[in-house]
């Protein structure tokens, strides 16, 4: 099992070009969205669909398929344009998101959309999951990788750290957090609200093998996954350092972007910078 | 009743894990420091590597069974089911249901098993929160031999289950090749003068009351609710027919559990029926003490059933 795409990262910097004017697109037309953290996103996304995960749209059945846990839910607007991007669903669909009943969810949901594990929105419950996933990929003996992707606001869900507890605890090695690390959340900076720094000594004290990296650069984020030591009896953890709404100038950084959507001239701005 | 040899529920659900396994059911068990709550040691020395252990981290235990399930286990967690219903009550709802994965949630000590323990430690409210969510099985076995037939079924079963368990040593009311059947209802006795509703082991104190009443030549049919959800609204239907006379026995909160499903049915068909429910006092949470004390206190032990039959068929 491998990726179909295996594209090199400045491919991928261009696939993230694409994604974010989807996301723009998408957002607007449906009048709602998480904008910013669809836009925070949208590398390590386009990293994982467009190299680093081994999957495949034919097999995603596949036993050794990498599993993929959108924690923080409200990012799959940003999911959804990867996931048309990249072929896994229609583009045409992305016109359906957040209407009645439509296969496009404002949050995930694994009944209606391939690609997706677990139905996700409430913060802190992927990276159980995830220690599940990875422990059963350890007992039965297979290959597959676990990648759960979390907000860093996410992390002040006591659930985050019992699931780090027994993540190191059971060893797992083939589990890899990333954290988008944009410091922002819904109702201003995670430093203000409820700091997480020391965020990398937090990860470290709980047994894990922690890197930091540039979650807006592809190149970046992807040598730092493909440098990860997978057998080295410790999960892992990628701080991706990202700004929320990334590539948008007046949306980049800005808490009241959380769930804003461009409106009329904004549209237009807002493509032409990802041109 | 002669007597007979009473059987701990959790160690008939243990054998039914050993058997599991022994027939290529891919079992994985997981604990929250329950270990000794829930009776696991002889799965555990069979099978060390299918007993996973989070410590006391109820959230985790239900994320990191869902996990399990996803990679291909059939996930069974076993906990107290105070703990695993409240604590953990959105990884049942999101992470078990709402993604319908194939998990088993085995609540451990149920009702006011802790009696002493007060509050903290009953569950009187599991099943009306079990109902609340959308997509669950409910089950609530009376003794050793239902529990495994509903452990035999909820094993081989693809989806959420819920099942409700004492920590109580029982009788056996059912003969061997007593046969649990999904949305059934189970009667014990048939009679045409009160119909008595009861889920749990408290259907052993309803049962009790039957053979006293029967010695009065009253005839009480005693109908075990195993199956919650889905439940066998035409069997509810047919013995309230007959009697008229329904009195529900829990050992649950008023608000939502066995007396709230049974008045349900009663409202929607408009059955003739005159209706007494007991259980916990709905509003209130269950005084504190010796088990068999907050029973009688709550009338949901035998001579309290007894009573309210009296006073029902004086009616």
């Amino acid at each position: 099992m491998s990726n179909e795409f295996q594209l090199p990262p400045d491919e991928i910097a261009e696939k993230a070009k694409e994604i974010r004017k989807k996301i723009i697109r998408m957002n607007s037309h449906a009048g709602q969205g998480h904008t910013g953290a669809d836009l925070s996103e949208t590398d390590i996304l386009g990293s994982l669909f467009f190299r680093i995960l081994d999957i495949n749209r034919n097999e995603l059945n596949h036993p050794n398929r990498d599993r993929l846990i959108l924690s923080k839910g409200h990012g799959i607007g940003g999911f959804y344009c990867t996931l048309a991007e990249a072929g896994y669903i229609d583009e045409s669909l992305l016109k359906t998101y957040l209407k009645f009943d439509s296969a496009l969810p404002g949050h995930p949901v694994c009944q209606k959309t391939p690609c997706i594990d677990l139905n996700t929105g409430s913060l802190g419950h992927g990276l159980s999951v995830g220690v599940g996933l990875a422990l059963s990929g350890k007992m039965s003996k297979r290959t597959f990788r676990t990648f759960v992707l979390t907000g860093d606001g996410e992390l002040q869900e006591g659930s985050i750290w019992e699931a780090a507890m027994s993540a190191a605890h059971f060893k797992l090695d083939n589990l890899i957090v990333i954290v988008d690390r944009n410091t922002l959340q819904l109702a201003g900076r995670t430093e203000t609200i409820m700091a997480l720094e020391p965020l990398e000594d937090k990860w470290k004290a709980f047994g894990f093998d922690v890197h930091v990296t540039d979650g807006n650069n592809a190149a970046k984020f992807i040598e730092t996954i493909e440098r990860l030591d997978m057998h080295n009896g410790r999960p892992h953890a990628v701080i991706a350092r990202t700004t929320k709404g990334k590539g948008v100038s007046f949306i980049e950084d800005r808490a009241s972007w959380h769930h804003k959507i461009p409106i009329g001239d904004q549209i237009t701005q807002a493509i032409e910078e990802l041109e | 009743m002669p007597e007979q040899a009473k059987i701990d529920l959790r160690e008939a659900m243990v054998g039914c894990f050993i058997r599991a396994v022994q027939d290529n059911v891919n079992l994985v068990v997981l604990v929250s420091d329950s270990t000794s709550t829930s009776k696991i040691a002889p799965f555990q020395e069979k099978y060390p590597d299918r007993v996973i252990n989070v410590g006391i981290a109820e959230q985790n235990l239900i994320g990191v069974a869902v996990g399990l399930s996803l990679g291909g286990y059939v996930a069974v967690t076993a906990n107290a089911a105070c703990f695993l219903v409240a604590r953990a009550n959105e990884q049942v709802k999101n992470d078990v249901c709402y993604s319908d994965t194939n998990v088993k949630l085995v609540g451990l000590n149920a009702g006011v098993c802790y009696g002493p323990l007060a509050s903290t430690h009953h569950a009187i409210d599991d099943i009306s929160i079990m109902r609340g969510l959308g997509n669950i099985v409910i089950l609530a076995p009376s003794d050793a031999v239902e529990t495994e037939g509903i452990f035999k079924f909820a094993l081989e079963y693809v989806g959420p289950v819920y099942i409700r368990m004492d920590n109580a040593k029982l009788p056996v009311l059912h003969s061997k090749d007593y046969q649990f059947k999904l949305g059934k209802v189970d009667g014990l006795t048939s009679g045409d003068d009160v119909s008595i509703f009861a889920m749990g082991s408290v259907v052993h104190e309803a049962y009790a009351a039957a053979q006293t009443l029967r010695a009065d030549s009253v005839n009480a049919e005693v109908i075990n609710v195993s199956s919650i959800r889905p439940v066998d609204k035409k069997g509810i239907i047919n013995s309230i027919l007959t009697t008229k006379k329904v009195i529900t026995v829990e050992e649950h909160s008023l608000h939502g559990g066995l007396g709230t499903l049974i008045s349900e049915v009663i409202s929607e068909e408009g059955l003739d029926a005159k209706v007494i429910r007991l259980g916990i006092t709905e509003g209130h949470f269950a005084k504190a003490g010796p088990r068999d004390e907050i029973r009688a206190y709550y009338r949901i032990d035998k001579s309290g059933i007894l009573e309210t039959v009296r006073k029902l068929l004086d009616t």
